[in-house]
């Protein structure tokens, strides 16, 4: 008996501590901010490497997203003879839902996994430990650039997902399927509101942003320092990242729209 | 001012209650000499380290690291005193994604606001001291694993530390590294008027370097003396240790325990 309450109660109690644990070192790389600022250079790098370099997966699958999108609306919308609305569609499709989701969730895969075993195989050859000697906090030096660099790049990202998917969209609207270019851009810009939907979009994204960089870094800290504890890690920083994600979407949803 | 660098006063350390790692243990670091900490593999030498260094703390005793009490010192504090110490860690540490020379520079940019020519000189005449001048742009995934250690034991003399703390820094070296390593950490002491701790289990190596042998095994110190009173000590421990023989008081065979009997049948859970 005493064993069951224990398995039932040992993964909440995990999760808690998790949570303190999280919330505690979201607080430390605040604390870290006036340091990072003196060392720009930290953040640029982290830029390139979470932002920079995630662009061409980004760009692709933006396009492919606004493509399908496309064809399936401009097939779906047909039917009702309503293909005028196929730009509206697009946009209001990728701008408030799947741009700042997939972005997020492609981000985790690409960059928030590379940030995580990253941290995980410092900390398994005792380079952070290295530096804890040296007399420099690994949180300010390694950790809050990363952070930092994940929660700009997300937005950033976010946006040239949903300007690909939309020429995706377009592309296979217009220039395939034969709709005239001037609705397709019109309805677009009658539906989009820049408040409502694009600054919203970006607010999701910088959220999604936090989170999965959060996760990110803590998961790299919590790595066991063995091959098989940071491929664990690196797992479940897609699998937490992506959890986080669309129940986070959920609730910005019912808030913002 | 006290004659000891370091000093350890009944200090006992354990992760959790199950596992104790240090049981009061005392040492003495005194200024200017190489202390060597020998033991078994998993005896407690690399926690010494860890605790001198303050990456953790010790559950009870006393830590006197440069006449300041570690054990109750708070983060500013444990930053000062370790501006004063370097470590070379087992396999190097080195950052990976820095060159060498950035590296060796890596603490001078936190601690200091040097200009980049005296940086260029400092690095310059750390890889001179290590003989490995040249090597500067390479990248640790360039270097051979005794070049590694040896551009890691530079970074860790850049600041100049009154005490640097070596974690076995022969394992998996040819003869030749191993004994360039022992050598340069001889010089080293000796010309920049350093104290030295040495973890280790190369015995040859030891007994000709060493001022002064702490033994440890268990997580307790079971033996101390000079070089000379160690290799005649007449411990069954440190003798078997000395001479590699495989029967005696360190135990070979790992413990038996409840859920190896339960495996075995001997025993229900």
């Amino acid at each position: 008996m005493k064993n069951l309450i224990q398995s039932i109660g040992r993964p909440f109690s995990s999760f808690i501590l998790m949570l303190g644990e999280t919330s505690m070192l979201l607080g430390k790389i605040i604390l870290s901010i006036p340091y990072i600022l003196k060392r720009p250079q930290l953040i640029i790098k982290e830029l390139f490497f979470s932002g920079v370099l995630s662009i061409v997966i980004i760009a692709v699958s933006g396009w492919f997203v606004g493509m399908v999108l496309g064809l399936q609306g401009y097939n779906t919308l047909q039917r009702f003879g309503s293909v005028s609305v196929l730009g509206s569609l697009v946009a209001l499709s990728l701008i408030r839902e799947l741009g700042p989701v997939l972005s997020a969730i492609l981000f985790a895969s690409r960059a928030g996994s590379g940030i995580t075993a990253e941290i995980g195989l410092m900390k398994a050859t005792e380079q952070l430990d290295a530096m804890n000697v040296m007399s420099v906090d690994p949180i300010k030096r390694i950790i809050a650039p990363k952070f930092i660099g994940g929660v700009i790049s997300v937005p950033i990202l976010t946006m040239l997902f949903n300007t690909c998917g939309i020429l995706g969209g377009k592309f296979v609207g217009v220039n395939l399927l034969g709709l005239d270019s001037g609705i397709f851009w019109s309805q677009m810009q009658d539906s989009v509101n820049f408040h409502a939907d694009i600054v919203n979009s970006i607010i999701k994204a910088l959220i999604f942003g936090i989170f999965v960089s959060l996760i990110s870094v803590y998961q790299g800290l919590s790595s066991k320092p063995t091959a098989e504890g940071v491929s664990s890690s690196t797992t479940k920083t897609v699998v937490h990242s992506a959890l986080a994600v669309l129940a986070l979407d959920f609730i910005l949803t019912a808030f913002m729209f | 001012m006290s004659e000891n660098i370091i000093e350890l006063k009944n200090v006992s350390f354990a992760y959790n209650e199950n596992k104790q790692i240090l049981t009061d243990i005392s040492m003495k670091i005194p200024y200017g000499k190489i202390v060597a900490i020998m033991g078994g593999s998993g005896c407690g030498k690399t926690t010494v380290l860890k605790l001198i260094s303050g990456q953790i703390k010790a559950n009870s005793g006393k830590i006197t690291a440069f006449g300041t009490d570690i054990t109750r010192a708070n983060n500013k504090t444990l930053e000062q005193i370790r501006t004063k110490l370097g470590m070379l860690f087992q396999f190097g540490a080195l950052f990976t994604d820095l060159s060498v020379y950035d590296n060796i520079a890596f603490p001078l940019n936190e601690h200091t606001k040097l200009n980049k020519t005296l940086k260029d000189i400092i690095v310059a005449m750390k890889l001179e001291s290590v003989g490995l001048s040249g090597t500067q742009e390479l990248f640790p995934s360039e270097l051979s694993g005794g070049m590694a250690r040896r551009i890691a034991l530079a970074r860790a003399m850049a600041l100049d530390p009154e005490l640097m703390m070596y974690d076995e820094p022969f394992t998996g070296l040819d003869p030749i590294s191993l004994n360039t390593i022992a050598m340069l950490i001889k010089k080293l002491n000796d010309n920049l008027k350093q104290t030295t701790i040495l973890v280790t289990h190369d015995i040859p190596i030891t007994m000709k370097i060493a001022d002064y042998i702490y033994f440890m095994s268990n997580g307790k110190v079971i033996a101390e003396g000079t070089p000379k009173e160690i290799s005649v000590t007449e411990n069954k421990s440190v003798q078997q240790f000395i001479n590699g023989e495989v029967n005696g008081p360190f135990a070979y065979k790992y413990n038996s325990n409840k859920s190896y009997d339960y495996y075995l049948g001997r025993e229900s859970i």
